[in-house]
């Protein structure tokens, strides 16, 4: 007569977890997508800019993962190899949408017209003093005032930490192109945040 | 005023994607550009105050309903529920082991032919019961009856 083992899912490791949804354990998947739902979710938000979309497309990541999932090894943590199946989806989601690539002539001038003009040079400390859970927000807000091709290759380089190399062939546009989009995207951030620390100071 | 290439380049120099050779030029290069050393300063500062103030979001749906949705594709798109895959592995070994039990059957109900030796030097062969064959290995000749 078999013997059936109830597992203590929440105390385990992701590891373990893991190892028991490669069995077909979706118990086991249930407790890792309860657990790193939040963070998925918020990147598929923060490359969407809408929360249909991003509910969509995190359930749809996790949706590969599982069907994925005899193929993680463990070379980076299970919420990296997710993440960066969230931001694939929502990548293609983009493409499709000519979202990424094809940009309006007035950002394409952004990016090609000389890229020093107008916007000052990040500021040292531009948001001293405003709370943290503030700042996340206002960070957010400035992140959503960039078109999704500069805002794409921010989220790739700061949060995902990828180079230049390896965002040019995810997004599918040169590195020269990556390199001028990250610096753009830099100072329209950095004139949004210093923008908010005259607003706080009036 | 920096020209563009320039600023592309520092930018490079603070994300770690300069050769070795050409990070040394624009480290050597720095304690005599002011301009330089302030914007090296500023996209660090930009990219601490990012990565350490990461926008956070929490999935609008509870955690059964968003679970749920996800089973249901998951049951949808590859049907593995553990009785699904049971009942499937039988018919998997099932169909092919009707298939020979079915020739058997047929191979061993089959009548065996009867050979019957007429007067004349002749066999007759009884194939089944609506076919007949006469073979006359003196005349060099074979006949079959279908009934």
């Amino acid at each position: 007569m078999p013997v059936s083992v109830k597992h203590d899912y929440p105390s385990e490791a992701d590891e373990t977890l893991v190892k028991w949804a490669q069995q077909g354990d979706t118990e086991a998947f249930e407790q890792l997508v309860f657990r790193h739902r939040d963070k998925i979710y918020a990147r598929a938000l923060m490359m969407m800019r809408n929360e249909d979309q991003a509910l969509e497309y995190s359930q749809e990541a996790w949706v590969k993962a599982w069907q994925r999932l005899v193929q993680f090894q463990g070379e980076s943590s299970f919420a990296t190899w997710v993440t960066r199946i969230v931001i694939n989806l929502c990548l293609d989601q983009l493409r499709r949408q000519k979202r990424v690539r094809t940009e309006s002539i007035e950002a394409m001038d952004e990016e090609s017209g000389g890229v020093e003009r107008q916007l000052p040079a990040p500021e040292t400390n531009p948001t001293a003093g405003l709370e943290q859970d503030e700042l996340r927000r206002r960070i957010d807000e400035a992140l959503g005032k960039l078109t999704d091709a500069h805002r794409t290759v921010v989220v790739l380089h700061e949060f995902e930490g990828l180079e230049y190399k390896e965002i040019a062939k995810r997004v599918g546009i040169s590195i020269g192109t990556v390199m001028s989009r990250l610096f753009y995207a830099r100072r329209r951030l950095a004139f949004l945040l210093q923008s908010l620390k005259r607003e706080r100071s009036e | 005023m920096k020209n563009t290439e320039q600023l592309l380049d520092l930018q490079a120099y603070v994300d770690g994607e300069l050769t070795e050779e050409r990070r040394r030029q624009v480290e050597a290069a720095l304690p005599a550009d002011l301009d330089a050393q302030e914007l090296v300063a500023g996209l660090r500062q930009l990219g601490t105050l990012i990565r350490t103030h990461e926008p956070e979001a929490k999935v609008p749906a509870s955690r059964e309903f968003y679970w749920s949705q996800i089973r249901r594709q998951i049951e949808a798109e590859q049907p593995k529920a553990p009785a699904a895959s049971v009942a499937l592995g039988w018919l998997r070994w099932l169909i092919p082991a009707l298939g020979v039990a079915a020739v058997a059957v047929v191979v061993s109900t089959r009548p065996v032919p009867r050979e019957i030796t007429l007067a004349g030097g002749g066999d007759v062969t009884d194939v089944d019961v609506s076919s007949t064959v006469f073979r006359s290995e003196s005349d060099g000749v074979t006949v079959h009856w279908i009934q």
